[in-house]
């Protein structure tokens, strides 16, 4: 199964003086149970491209099939709330969300809309505030008086508590400390390699999309310009550096060492292994 | 990217653009009263052309005032029922079983709708045209002669102008509020009565802490520019009526002149 | 000379829990100097002390000289300027002209001085292209430069900056880390910036650590990172390269403890050639 995108344009405010374009004619094809990090500059349309996931935008033009619906161009989708449930859609600074007294009546809200029974929402409730790592004494807190970290969590926890099978994130690590990142990101795969769930991840920041995401995708003025798997993409840091992409660390350090003769080779990704090659090299010279 | 018309400025490069805020608040303060002078049918016919000439002139679209009149549609359909049910005078239009349907109640709803279309037309020739901070300047200087009576004139431009400049961001963070929460599987257009407030509470609690937090940043960061309310401080942009603004002014007292002298005769 | 001078400064938000706990630590003029630390570690909570927008529970303030207090306020105000994070919440006017001027309205600069300050202060940002724009048209690192030029235009000798960076991609985050980095080299300004940006950090002459409302370490980027371990039980990050070093050292490598990635380079380079 696969998420597909055929011709798909978008255009916000269209008859306006303020029309504007955000997807020109998008073709690609996500495969599930992957990674996917999506990523381009401000205003290339990424935001717009993952609200088509859950059908929040309708395309102007083509079509876009996934988990077995098809959303056509010009055709007002009936029943949305099957694939509102399936599609869960984190949203950039997604704390906005939050509103309930208490935060598990916040992460209940979610299945509740969709008609799980208030035991049954409960139960999900407490995975899902499990699985990001809350624990039980927040439960009954007001979702306002938390620090900005939990807020976050809480938001992701009330999409969680869905149980979507497909789950996408816009920027789901901005503004958080370097250490809530990494926590955060090791969720994400945690919920893809062992939940099985497919991600799709906007994000900026490439050191993320080296050590957690599969492939990537380019987008380009509201257009897919790359489509690739993750290792091919890094491994041509100039082409990288051509999209205003500042490739990893340590894709950079390897290009500078390069440069100055030394062998590594595609095979390292970490930080140790890297280290390991260049003894081998300053020793044996 | 709300969809909002209503009240938006349109830069665009024409002679209403370029006129002194003063003038045009004034201007329209005298268009509004002559709106609410019964001239009869021909009196609104000449406002008509006479405004459609301005909003020509000021280079905005028909279709951006239809826009803007888009949301009053309903409270007219709305009218026109109560109209019917209440109004039994003039002559019968229609007859259909037990409802009958005068005509007085048809025309006064059509009164109502070209008043309210007129004062449609008539503001956004001043808000499209005028910036929002020339409008709250405008605003300041036509309340200073109430500083004597207390009216804290610059407060109140300061707080126009700041409501002004955060519009627009308010109905993007709705609208971004309103999808998060549309993906959490609320319907804000169906449901049952208690779905709905829940829905709608969704929406409000979000937007007011986002709103406060605003409030918070923005203070901070004019305080920290040295703001202080009721601490004098000079004034970066400075107004000045030139001829053209006169000749507004005399034609709009003019025209009010006019409907009134209509109305009498 | 200290531009600025903090002893032992106290704050809370709520009257118990002490946000900023007995915080100590002095700016050399003309310096830059980056506060980190984990989020709610405290870091914002002084930049606002510093500015005069939250009133401390005990301790003092100097700014260039001048105590802060309620009589002084004025005074330091002229003297320092912040930039804050969200790029939206602190553009005040209806253009980028509007905007810039308004500090100087505050100031009670002169009208026909005010022209020429903000083409002169837009032009150093790098907008004098858009100086009638308004802010809905405007990106988000365009509007922090703007911000940047309205603080600017009040000539102040100490710049603030809290997490001005953060909320931007990566590309207009390099503009304005080069733009903070030409007010400090050009126009010799005093910087002090709250960062996450580990890269910003590493070029820094000075590195402030804040820890639960206290400051924990202060020193060099070299001094800083080369006490790893700490740094990622305070939930900090590390350069590349610091790690690579620390890395290489256990294999047996023996290197000074940080370098950026060029000068790491060179040096590997030099003892491979030694061999």
């Amino acid at each position: 199964m696969s998420i597909t995108f055929s011709k798909v344009s978008y255009v916000y405010s269209p008859g306006t003086p303020y029309e504007y374009r955000a997807l020109d004619g998008v073709d690609l094809t996500l495969e599930e149970g992957k990674i996917t990090a999506i990523i381009g500059r401000t205003g290339s349309g990424k935001s717009t491209l993952i609200q088509h996931l859950n059908a929040l935008l309708l395309p102007n033009e083509g079509e876009i099939q996934i988990l077995g619906r098809t959303i056509k161009a010009g055709e007002k989708p009936k029943n949305l709330k099957p694939l509102r449930k399936d599609v869960g859609l984190v949203f950039q600074f997604p704390e906005y969300q939050l509103f309930e007294e208490t935060v598990i009546k916040d992460v209940i809200f979610g299945p509740k809309n969709f008609g799980v029974s208030e035991e049954d929402a409960k139960k999900k409730a407490k995975e899902a505030l499990a699985l990001v790592g809350l624990s039980e004494d927040i439960y009954e807190k007001s979702p306002l008086e938390l620090s900005g970290g939990q807020k976050r969590r809480v938001a992701i926890a009330d999409i969680l508590a869905m149980d979507p099978k497909i789950l996408v994130l816009d920027e789901p690590t901005a503004g958080l400390d370097p250490m809530g990142t990494k926590e955060m990101m090791s969720l994400f795969y945690r919920l893809n390699r062992q939940f099985g769930k497919t991600i799709l991840i906007v994000t900026h920041d490439m050191e993320q999309v080296y050590q957690y995401c599969d492939d990537v995708v380019v987008l380009e003025d509201g257009k897919v310009r790359i489509h690739q798997d993750k290792d091919t993409f890094f491994r041509d840091a100039k082409e990288c550096e051509s999209m205003g992409i500042l490739p990893p660390a340590l894709i950079r350090m390897k290009e500078i060492l390069k440069a100055k003769g030394f062998t590594l080779s595609e095979n390292i990704h970490s930080v140790d292994a890297l280290a390991e090659a260049l003894r081998e090299e300053v020793r044996n010279g | 990217m709300g969809n909002l018309t209503l009240g938006r400025y349109i830069p665009m490069d024409s002679p209403i653009h370029k006129m002194d805020p003063r003038a045009k608040i004034l201007a329209m303060l005298m268009m509004l009263i002559a709106i609410f002078i019964p001239s009869g049918w021909i009196g609104y016919g000449i406002l008509f052309v006479i405004v459609s000439m301005v909003i020509i002139l000021a280079k905005l679209s028909f279709s951006f005032i239809f826009k803007a009149m888009k949301p009053m549609l309903f409270m007219l359909v709305f009218l026109l029922i109560i109209n019917i049910l209440v109004v039994k005078t003039g002559y019968v239009l229609l007859q259909m079983g037990s409802i009958v349907i005068w005509s007085d109640a048809v025309f006064n709803t059509l009164y109502i709708a070209v008043r309210l279309l007129l004062m449609i037309m008539i503001t956004t020739c001043l808000t499209a045209t005028t910036k929002p901070l020339d409008m709250t300047m405008g605003i300041e200087d036509l309340l200073k002669p109430f500083q004597k009576i207390h009216v804290p004139a610059h407060e109140i431009a300061m707080l126009i102008s700041i409501a002004l400049r955060f519009i627009p961001d308010l109905i993007d963070e709705t609208m971004r509020i309103m999808k998060a929460q549309e993906s959490r599987g609320v319907d804000l257009k169906e449901g049952k009565m208690m779905e709905r407030i829940t829905a709608i509470l969704s929406l409000i609690v979000p937007l007011f802490v986002s709103a406060f937090q605003r409030a918070e940043d923005l203070a901070n960061a004019m305080e920290a520019r040295g703001y202080a309310p009721g601490q004098p401080r000079t004034r970066y942009k400075q107004l000045k009526m030139e001829s053209r603004d006169y000749v507004l002014l005399i034609c709009a007292g003019l025209i009010l002149a006019g409907m009134i002298g209509m109305a009498v005769l | 000379m200290k531009s600025v001078e903090v002893k032992n400064l106290f704050f809370s938000y709520n009257g118990n829990d002490m946000t900023v706990s007995d915080v100590s630590f002095s700016v050399e003029k003309g310096s830059y100097t980056t506060i980190i630390g984990h989020n709610g570690s405290g870091k914002s909570t002084v930049a606002k002390l510093l500015a005069g927008l939250l009133e401390k529970r005990s301790g003092t303030i100097n700014i260039c000289g001048y105590e802060l207090n309620n009589e002084n306020l004025t005074e330091i105000r002229r003297r320092i300027g912040i930039v804050f994070q969200n790029p939206d919440n602190q553009f005040i006017g209806s253009t980028v002209r509007d905007d810039i001027a308004f500090g100087l309205e505050n100031h009670c600069v002169e009208r026909e001085k005010m022209d020429e300050i903000i083409e002169t202060y837009a032009r150093k940002v790098g907008m004098s292209r858009y100086l009638d724009k308004e802010p809905g048209n405007l990106s988000g690192g365009q509007k922090q430069r703007v911000a940047i030029a309205g603080v600017l235009a009040m000539a102040p000798e100490v710049l603030i900056f809290d997490e001005a960076t953060s909320m931007l991609d990566p590309q207009r985050k390099d503009e304005i880390k080069k733009v903070i980095r030409s007010l400090h080299d050009e126009s010799g300004l005093t910087i002090l910036s709250i960062t996450h940006d580990i890269d910003e950090v590493a070029g820094s002459d000075n590195v402030l650590v804040m820890d639960h409302g206290k400051l924990v370490l202060t020193g060099t980027p070299a001094e800083i990172f080369s006490d790893q371990d700490r740094l990622n039980r305070m939930r900090l990050d590390i350069p590349f390269s610091a790690q690579l070093i620390r890395s290489l050292n256990k294999k047996g490598v023996r290197l000074r403890p940080f370098m950026g990635m060029e000068e790491l380079a060179e040096e590997l380079c030099r003892l491979r050639s030694q061999k």
